[in-house]
């Protein structure tokens, strides 16, 4: 199988690609496939990596066109699939030379800066946690609380998130306007308001409806689409722009 | 050109669920700075799945908690070490409850506990089968509420000492690909587990033991290295976990005969056994040509129903759909034993002080001895939290009093890694990184693995030598200053081939079998020679190997049986 990925030696913009041929075999992803690249081809391709199993959420990148982790891609899958995702710059137009048939297109992820390669710099993404401080506020008291299962249902989905960011970089808002806090940050402020336990939810409600926050989504909802953890930050903005 | 050097009282190094606690043990009064080579939420407690111990039930005790934890580690584990551990769990585990991680409850809201190989009670709270997860995320919530300074995507290449005591470190700036010296007062290790050593692991790519190596060559002995837990219940293929939880709801062992066979092998327990036992089990029924393929056994969950397996098990069930193309609902998953944890590490007293002056580890990178020869599932997140803080304060009480440290000497020293790593890319013509690598793995795979012989013993560390001689030329490839991987999985793979060799003498010198660690031609556990810790420590280019005494106390020694 042929690989086309971007390059982007000095970061900033994607220079040109490289175009590789991967020995694959029964049940490779698109993670084992880039390893096989950087140990046996080309030692200089960069691109982010932990936990090999869709938990830690680093390996977040655009495969064929499509927001992925790359190593619960199988190679042989990636063809195969359609998210049918609103379109934006970044995932709608092809770079010249792709044979969408024949070979796996690797891209970084859209939406934030690129710093080599198939890294990106996730600063925004990340600072959205710290400014709208989305932490549970916690007291002097020691003692267990109860929650009921029912309760800690309303929060299950959002507390699955991984903070992968593909959420970030599907959205066409977050293309265009690098002020937006993204779905990720929303649908968290949305998991410790609905929490039971929380002291102070009214506090990240008003965290989350600040201009920066779920005023500028447009209800698009490739977040859900794209999210492999079934978060769907987007129907938990949309609770939020009704609260 | 000058490049500056870092000050700051403390530093921590891993962003898993240690660090993190230690960090916010110490942010208030002390300038603490956490340097990880992954984003902390990247770190590998967040694949930590079924759950954390504590003694919350009413017909639970601490007591009972710490006779089944050292009835696990095969009486290996300081007592001492183990009573902090069992006292200190329903704190521990309360503490992050109150900090937002939303546990899994029982119908009147309480948290939910299961049961877990080895354990007396129903001991092991959970968030679904996502606990490690839940607990990371909410640790991490915890450090930003409380502004603790991160140093993301560095990866640290040597400690650094003024004579005996440390005095800070050099680390490399994976983004920019310089290095730095860090100044500081007092270095805490906190890297995690060198499950990476084998080829077959359930550890995430991360886990090479960059810690156990660093202070190996700071001084600081290693200890029980020999001891490495095999996860029975692994996916066939990439070795994912595979959650001892999955038997804690009911699923059971079948081989290729269609037949549980845990009734040979632990009657009274059966699949809820500890993991070396369970591990060992399923090795033998594939060795005798009861396995599929000659490879693997199911675990088999179909039974327990699908709103079971939904409610419980559902990032089992996501896992197995993903990487294996297995619905758990409908179909037995093929499962076999891989490695999963490194009961040994760094050698420390039960408050993470390292004998190196202002070096302490915590976490599975240390050995305190918590775990003996055997860990028990449910209590490598608990040794987390629990130490997490009880290390915090050390370290507070030893910096509040240690001298400012002189940063010529962390300047000099990363002077001196710079000239190393140019001299290291320079390399032509030599093996590959990932040769070497794939033959480390293969090699401790099968020579140093659930069963353990002489002979083979010797053969691995014979080519665990001629790799550590190959590595002195490896080529690791043309790349950028900037985000070199290559680079930074060259330098750890030269911190695995050190921790292979020494895994490797361990095993051989250790003449017995207990716990993990089990001996073709040592059958039986032998008390009068080895019921002792082995220790390591490098000398110039050897290792000294020796071995101390056990802290015994309330738990006599016995045979150990389930």
């Amino acid at each position: 199988m042929m690989f086309r990925i971007a390059r982007s030696r000095n970061g900033g913009s994607i220079t040109h690609y490289d175009l590789y041929k991967v020995d694959t075999k029964k049940g490779m992803t698109v993670l084992d496939a880039l390893f096989q690249i950087q140990d046996a081809m080309d030692s200089s391709l960069s691109f982010r990596y932990s936990c090999r199993g869709a938990v830690c959420g680093s390996c977040s990148m655009l495969i064929n066109k499509e927001p992925r982790l790359a190593c619960r891609t199988q190679v042989a899958d990636v063809k195969d699939t359609d998210m049918k995702l609103k379109p934006f710059a970044a995932i709608s137009e092809s770079p010249s030379g792709w044979k969408q048939d024949a070979e796996i297109l690797i891209e970084p992820l859209p939406n934030m800066p690129i710093l080599k390669d198939l890294i990106v710099d996730m600063t925004r993404f990340y600072d959205a946690l710290e400014s709208m401080k989305l932490w549970a506020d916690s007291d002097d008291d020691d003692s267990p609380r109860t929650q009921s299962p029912d309760e800690r249902k309303k929060i299950e989905r959002y507390v699955n998130c991984i903070l992968c960011a593909l959420c970030y970089g599907s959205c066409p808002v977050n293309a265009e306007k690098e002020e937006y806090v993204g779905p990720a940050a929303l649908a968290k402020a949305w998991r410790f308001h609905e929490d039971s336990r929380s002291s102070n939810p009214v506090r990240h409600a008003k965290a989350a409806n600040q201009p920066e926050g779920a005023p500028l989504c447009d209800l698009i909802m490739n977040c859900v689409k794209v999210c492999p953890k079934g978060v769907a930050p987007g129907g938990a903005i949309r609770k939020l722009k009704k609260n | 050109m000058t490049i500056s050097s870092f000050e700051h009282d403390i530093l921590i190094v891993g962003a898993g669920l240690s660090g993190l606690r230690v960090a916010i043990e110490l942010s208030e009064k002390f300038d603490v700075a956490i340097l990880t080579k992954v984003h902390p939420l990247r770190s590998h407690s967040v694949a930590a799945q079924g759950g954390i111990n504590a003694s919350l039930g009413e017909d639970d005790s601490w007591e009972s908690h710490a006779f089944d934890t050292v009835k696990g580690s095969d009486y290996l584990a300081d007592q001492d070490v183990v009573e902090i551990l069992a006292k200190e769990a329903p704190r521990a585990v309360i503490e992050n409850e109150r900090w937002g991680t939303a546990f899994s409850r029982t119908d009147d809201g309480k948290i939910a506990q299961r049961p877990f190989g080895g354990a007396a009670f129903p001991r092991t709270c959970y968030a679904s089968d996502r606990t490690g997860h839940n607990l990371l995320h909410t640790t991490f919530e915890q450090t930003l509420k409380r502004g603790i300074k991160f140093y993301n995507e560095w990866f640290v290449t040597s400690l650094v000492k003024d004579g005996e005591s440390i005095c800070g470190l050099t680390a490399l700036d994976i983004a920019t690909g310089a290095v730095h010296g860090f100044a500081a007062k007092a270095v805490v290790l906190a890297t995690g587990g060198f499950g990476r050593v084998y080829g077959h692991s359930t550890n995430a790519l991360i886990n090479t033991g960059d810690g156990c190596a660093l202070a190996l060559r700071a001084g600081a002995p290693l200890k029980d290295m020999e001891f490495i837990q095999f996860h029975p219940t692994c996916l066939f293929g990439s070795s994912i976990l595979m959650t001892e939880g999955a038997r804690g709801e009911g699923g059971h062992l079948i081989n290729a005969e269609g037949k549980r066979f845990m009734d040979k092998y632990a009657p009274e327990k059966m699949e809820l056994a500890p993991r070396d036992i369970v591990a060992r089990a399923i090795r033998t029924e594939v060795l005798e040509g009861r396995g599929f393929e000659d490879e693997y056994v199911h675990l088999d969950l179909t039974h327990l129903g699908k709103e079971k397996i939904m409610e419980r098990l559902p990032g089992i069930r996501e896992i197995c759909i993903h990487f294996a193309g297995v619905d758990p609902i409908d179909e037995p998953i093929p499962i076999q034993p891989a490695q999963h944890y490194s009961m040994g590490g760094i050698h420390t007293d039960k408050y993470g002080v390292t004998p190196v002056s202002g070096l302490f580890a915590v976490g599975e990178n240390a050995c305190m001895s918590v775990h003996g020869a055997n860990r028990l599932g449910g209590n490598s997140l608990l040794e987390t939290l629990v130490f997490g803080r009880v290390v915090g304060q050390t370290v507070a009480e030893y910096t509040a009093s240690a001298k400012a440290p002189d940063s010529g000497y962390v300047g000099q020293s990363a002077f001196e890694m710079r000239e190393y790593l140019q001299t290291l890319l320079f390399h032509e013509g030599g093996d590959s990184p990932a040769s070497i690598r794939e033959t480390m793995g293969q090699t401790m795979d099968v020579l140093v693995g659930v069963y353990r012989k002489s002979d083979a013993l010797e053969a691995a560390l014979k080519l665990i030598r001629e790799l550590k001689d190959r590595f002195k030329n490896v080529s690791v490839g043309r790349s950028d200053d900037k985000f070199n991987y290559a680079l930074i999985r060259t330098l750890e793979l030269e911190n695995m081939l050190e921790l292979a060799e020494v895994i490797t003498m361990g095993a051989l010198m250790r003449r017995e079998s207990r716990g993990a660690h089990w001996r073709l031609d040592y059958p039986d556990r032998d008390d009068d020679n080895f019921l002792k810790h082995s220790l390591f420590t490098k000398v110039d280019d050897f290792i000294k190997t020796e071995f101390i005494d056990v802290n015994l106390g309330m738990f006599e020694v016995k045979e150990r049986t389930y």
